[in-house]
């Protein structure tokens, strides 16, 4: 017993000391292997690749290698890629969010749990292999375009385009939309709609005031987790892409792994990192605009239904 | 609940509930669409996957006698496993740090989380790959340890994201447990060492498993950073794909995929029936199986 205590009171006293020690591992390792070597790829797009055979030197530093990006070859690239993922995301948004709002009120609390695991399987299922299924879907010669002709169609999206990397694309992202979305409007009370409609308010005002505003953080979360990751993308252009379907993710990879070139290759990672990080500053900024006038409008009206 | 039960039979008669039903059905087909055009392409004995030749096991006696197949699918269950423990260890501890010894250091760390979520795969990538081959050791060609280096690299890069949603997961369960629990403990004399393992430990437990299996599963499912930082002696079997996918794809690499896609929803049953057993809800279950805490 005696011993028991006096071991309580010096581990009390080990235990005050660390701090965040607990964390420090995992500090160590971010910090190692994760921060500074993503300050690494800006060291090294300031670089230049001396000759055919190395693929890095920066012994002299400049910045031609964020002048070469411009260049229409790569600016193309660059603007078909946020093409692709702006559309992609929004369509994302379309396509998940009727389904969402259809799991999180519509169907009954038994159901919901396996429809909603449902949706899991394809998210845990190799992201290759299920572009790979998409590939075989639109294979020119594939069992579906010979099906699909026989019946007088064609394939509505033919493999090897920008179409294909677009459906690749908005099907591969759609669960993280989903989600988020479903967290968000499971989480509103059906309580709140039954009293806008006691209150008179028809189906489409009920929908844009109080279900789209309460749904707002799931919306912009669902957003994020797609438009971010969609847009570094480069398994989906390289199964889908061909040449037409091009995007930033797989140019840097080509970049990388053929040309050899480190330090073009790492000054279009910057790059993609701004253009992100703009896009998502852009979209703020419209989005809280586009909220305030809301508001604002919401002020007028208001006196009219009181005095109606 | 209970709220929930009129209102569905009540909406019932209504065409956009009937909309909205025939889109959710949809929407199903659509996500299960190339999943199953896998799985029966397993089937096809032909020797191009994309054309259906006709129904047989060939696919699979063929991949179970392809050693390259095997290999790469024994190197990505090694690459798993390893980067699924030092995943749980970094992010459990990470965790339990946040939610017991707040500080001002918090914020920073979650920052750093935040980045490595959001930041683009392939721009980790490239970073390991940078990094790898400039600071070698143990990631270059003369690793002084006895494991084969391409192993060590996938290991290492397939733990830092699993790690940052270990530790979100981790965290988010021992915010919903009771510290008095701890305390009592403590009252009684328990020792900090066993206070953790005989009462914090068992608690979180299920959340630290289903946290390992979710970083096996991202593991597996890796592409990107294997695809950069993998050599040629621990290849695993995505990197195997995706260089088929530039050649030629044969019926093989759908059968093996689809005993992957059994042995992965194994896993998924696995974590679901553990998280039920401490008593989340479906919900909570699939907040944590998609990593969102």
């Amino acid at each position: 017993m005696a011993r028991a205590v006096s071991e309580a009171q010096s581990g009390a006293r080990r235990i005050r000391a660390p701090g965040f020690a607990l964390a420090l591992p995992a500090w160590v390792w971010f910090i190692f292997f994760f921060l500074i070597p993503v300050g690494f790829i800006g060291y090294y797009s300031l670089g230049y690749k001396p000759s055919i055979f190395s693929s890095i030197a920066t012994d002299r530093l400049s910045f031609d290698r964020y002048g070469d990006a411009f260049q229409p070859l790569f600016f193309k690239v660059f603007v078909g890629t946020l093409r692709i993922s702006m559309v992609g995301t929004l369509l994302c948004l379309l396509i998940g969010f009727p389904f969402a709002y259809w799991l999180a009120t519509r169907v009954s609390s038994r159901w919901k749990g396996i429809l909603l695991g449902l949706c899991i399987v394809p998210f845990w299922t190799n992201f290759l292999i299920r572009t790979i299924g998409w590939r075989i879907i639109l294979a020119p010669e594939g069992p579906f375009s010979n099906a699909l002709n026989d019946i007088g169609l064609g394939l509505p999206i033919q493999l090897y385009t920008r179409a294909a990397v677009q459906l690749g694309v908005v099907y591969n992202y759609l669960p993280l939309m989903i989600f988020p979305l479903f967290v968000a409007l499971e989480r509103l009370d059906p309580a709140l709609r039954e009293a806008s409609k006691d209150l008179g308010a028809g189906r489409f005002r009920t929908f844009r005031q109080v279900t789209l505003p309460l749904a707002s953080p799931g919306i912009i979360a669902g957003l994020l987790l797609v438009f971010i990751p969609l847009t570094g993308d480069y398994i989906t252009p390289l199964v889908l892409g061909g040449a037409k379907g091009n995007m930033v993710g797989k140019q840097i990879a080509s970049e990388f792994l053929t040309a050899n070139d480190w330090a073009q290759g790492s000054a279009l990672a910057i790059l993609l990192i701004v253009m992100i990080l703009a896009t998502v500053g852009v979209m703020a900024l419209i989005g809280l605009g586009i909220r305030s006038i809301l508001r604002a409008r919401r002020r007028f009206a208001m006196p009219e239904v009181m005095t109606a | 609940m209970s709220l929930a039960v009129p209102a569905v039979t009540r909406h019932r008669r209504d065409p956009i509930n009937s909309l909205m039903r025939i889109w959710g059905v949809l929407v199903y087909v659509f996500l299960f669409l190339p999943i199953a055009v896998i799985v029966a392409f397993s089937f096809n004995t032909g020797r191009v996957m994309e054309s259906w030749t006709g129904f047989g096991f060939d696919g699979f006696t063929l991949a179970f006698n392809d050693e390259n197949i095997i290999d790469s699918v024994k190197t990505s269950l090694i690459a798993a496993v390893g980067s699924a423990i030092l995943a749980t260890v970094l992010g459990t501890f990470a965790g339990i740090a946040i939610v017991r010894r707040k500080g001002r250091w918090v914020p920073f760390f979650f920052a750093l989380v935040f980045l490595i979520l959001v930041t683009p795969e392939i721009v980790d990538a490239i970073a390991l790959l940078i990094w790898y081959v400039r600071i070698g050791g143990p990631f270059g060609p003369d690793n002084p340890i006895p494991v084969n280096f391409g192993l060590i690299r996938l290991w290492v890069g397939h733990s830092l994201f699993s790690a940052a949603v270990v530790t979100l997961i981790v965290r988010a369960r021992l915010e919903g447990l009771d510290e008095s629990l701890e305390e009592a403990a403590a009252d009684l004399y328990a020792a900090p060492v066993r206070r953790f393992t005989q009462i914090t430990l068992p608690l979180m437990l299920p959340a630290v498993l289903a946290a390992g299996l979710l970083s096996f599963s991202f593991s597996l499912d890796n592409t990107i950073i294997s695809n950069f930082v993998n050599t040629a002696e621990a290849s695993p079997w995505a990197v195997y794909v995706l260089s088929a996918v530039r050649s030629i794809l044969r019926p093989e690499l759908a059968s093996m995929s689809t005993i992957l896609l059994l042995l992965t929803l194994f896993a998924l049953g696995l974590v679901v029936l553990v998280l039920r057993r401490s008593g989340q809800s479906g919900e909570e279950v699939a907040a944590t199986l998609t990593g969102g805490g």
